[in-house]
């Protein structure tokens, strides 16, 4: 997917630019004791003929998603008549807004001409009766949900200093061609595509950290092996044929290497690989399993999953071995750990009334359980730790949730048939 | 060495594998001589909405000597071996099944290879299950060998719990899934 998305960064109000620069957040959105901030969300106003009440509505609904779950704001899609010079020109009226208790805005206007889009989004302090931010962005028609999470992404840089994940897309397995296969969606679940097209069982995508190449483990020759494929591309690569299985491959911060647990010498243990699967280096030496590895945000550390004691439990070793010690202490049947983007956390799988998703800190200690209904398993980050994307079977068949790192705002987000397990997230797109 | 026959336990016969709401076979086929074994699969009651495999790029390979080798293999029933929860230590009736395969293996299939293939239930995480699933698989292989049986006559594969061969979600359906089968491959 080729997305002309240009922007231009046009931060009208220079005063406002000061203020950014003179702190590292505009508000401090996550101070205890914080309301959220109530955002009106207006449907980007049409300038020029072709008039498209969806599309505009589409923008502004996908916005309201974003934002509210970035749990920041109660963000809410307002109708207003539209400014009559258009945004550049017009003055907005604050007022209304701040009656009705707003502390922000964002309004927009397009340009539909046949297929070619262009939108222009404004942020806005109702408060101190200012712009804040203001983006545009060029393509086409089926651009229209990427350009509402781009400025998403912009409001959370300008607001809490840190870009969202929303430009960010998910990689699953999903069963709704009849087997499983990865395939791909945008955070919140639209535009899902089929990737892989094995016909064979296809298991735990992990994603390159530039975005561009997914690994995976796939039965297609007989044996649990695994490949790599660009996203662009069809051509799958074999990385790691060994025999025994060769599974839950993940792909280090930098990219040069794959952790992964291979049982070619019997019992499962944990490799890194090269990310051509030559030179592996063996992590773990025991006579039990050890898998399902989570790097630490800079590479030095990974999270692992080992029955050595009996339950599987998560352990965190150095990622050239080593410094081998257990993070949880409960009573065993954890699985899946994934590492926070910031370093501090690390979210897995508890078997307890099923499966639950927990979180702790990295010494082991806080351990806190963030779901409960259903079984949940699989926790994934967003690239600014403030989400987690997981797999519940709550009402029906398996689904793709997401979650606040907190556990508040679960909502399914795939809309694949089938069984839809293993998320994963991309990076955001730009 | 893919192209596995899947002689199965005909004694058993397809009847009881059907009865038995036997899994979806998806994987194994793959590779394999794509008439003998489109008859089977159609038999299986495999979810429906399951595409027709396109043809890979399909090595191919003499498959008569196989099929002679699974004909002969027909006669033979290898006992399917069961495993406790979270476990891949043999209990005594799974040895007795495994001395019994072996016994057939020794004997009357003297010169057949064989893939044990590892499964498990649908508890615990998917992820763990392909690694429990080795370890049964491998479990059952190393007691072969101890019996007489030549370890280079012998394959694994772990399908974790991605073939459970009782659809359920209880402890009867459990008790089946967690296994591991044989399949002629020679």
């Amino acid at each position: 997917m080729k997305l002309i998305l240009r922007m231009t960064l046009c931060l009208a109000l220079v005063g406002s630019l000061a203020t950014l620069a003179g702190s590292a957040t505009y508000i401090e959105v996550t101070a205890p004791g914080n309301r959220l901030l109530k955002l009106a969300i207006v449907p980007p106003q049409p300038l020029g003929a072709t008039v498209q009440p969806d599309l505009a509505n589409e923008m502004a609904e996908a916005q309201v998603f974003d934002l509210t779950m970035s749990g920041l704001f109660t963000a809410e899609r307002r109708d207003a008549a539209p400014l009559s010079q258009g945004l550049g020109l017009s003055m907005v009226d604050y007022v209304p807004w701040l009656t009705a208790g707003y502390d922000l805005l964002i309004r927009g206007e397009y340009v539909l001409r046949g297929d070619e889009l262009t939108v222009e989004f404004r942020l806005f302090d109702v408060l101190n009766k200012k712009s804040l931010l203001v983006k545009r962005y060029l393509g086409h028609r089926a651009d229209l949900r990427q350009f509402a999470h781009a400025f998403s992404d912009e409001v959370l840089a300008s607001l809490a200093g840190e870009k969202g994940p929303f430009t960010s897309r998910i990689v699953f397995v999903s069963s709704q061609s009849g087997n499983k296969e990865i395939f791909l969606m945008d955070w919140d679940g639209h535009n899902p595509q089929q990737i892989t097209r094995s016909g064979a069982i296809t298991l735990s995508p992990d994603i390159s950290p530039d975005g561009r190449e997914i690994i995976f483990t796939s039965y297609k020759r007989g044996n649990p092996d695994l490949y790599k494929r660009a996203l662009s591309s069809t051509v799958e690569v074999p990385v790691s044929t060994r025999p025994g299985v060769n599974i839950t491959g993940a792909w280090s911060p930098d990219g040069s290497k794959i952790a992964l647990a291979l049982s070619k010498d019997g019992n499962t243990e944990l490799y890194t690989v090269n990310r051509d699967g030559s030179a592996p280096n063996r992590l773990t030496v025991t006579h039990a399993a050890n898998l399902s590895p989570a790097w630490s945000p800079d590479g030095t550390r990974i999270a692992f999953v080992s029955d050595r004691l009996g339950k599987p439990h998560i352990f965190v070793i150095d990622a050239n071995g080593g410094n081998l010690r257990r993070l949880t202490t409960n009573n065993g049947n954890n699985f899946n750990p994934a590492w926070s983007p910031k370093g501090d956390k690390i979210a897995y799988t508890h078997m307890v009334d099923g499966f639950q998703i927990f979180v702790c800190n990295i010494d082991g200690n806080g351990e806190t359980q963030l779901t409960s209904e259903g079984s949940n398993e699989r926790p994934r980050w967003s690239s600014d730790g403030r989400l987690l994307a997981f797999s519940s079977k709550r009402n029906g068949a398996e689904a793709i949730y997401v979650m606040r790192a907190d556990g508040s705002g679960q909502t399914k987000v795939s809309r694949t048939a089938g069984k839809n397990i293993h998320p994963v997230w991309t990076p955001r797109r730009q | 060495m893919r192209k596995e026959f899947k002689g199965m336990v005909v004694c058993l016969g397809l009847v009881a594998l059907m009865a038995a709401g036997c899994a979806k076979d998806e994987v194994v086929k793959k590779d394999e001589p794509v008439v003998e074994q489109q008859t089977v699969k159609q038999a299986e009651p495999v979810k429906q909405a399951e595409p027709v495999k396109q043809a890979e790029p399909v090595k191919e390979e003499p498959k008569q000597q196989e099929a002679t080798a699974a004909k002969a293999s027909e006669a033979v029933a290898l006992e399917t071996v069961y495993f406790d929860f979270d476990k891949s230590d043999l209990r005594q009736d799974a040895r007795d099944a495994l001395s019994k395969n072996a016994e057939a293996l020794l004997k009357q299939v003297a010169d057949a290879k064989i893939k044990l293939e590892g499964h498990c239930d649908e508890r615990g995480s998917d992820e763990y299950n392909m690694a429990l699933g080795d370890r049964r698989a491998k479990s059952a292989a190393n007691y072969l060998t101890t019996l007489g049986v030549k370890a280079d006559r012998i394959s694994t594969v772990s399908y974790g719990e991605e073939k459970p061969a009782v659809q359920g979600h209880d402890e009867a359906a459990w008790s089946k899934n967690r296994r591991a089968e044989f399949v002629i491959v020679k």
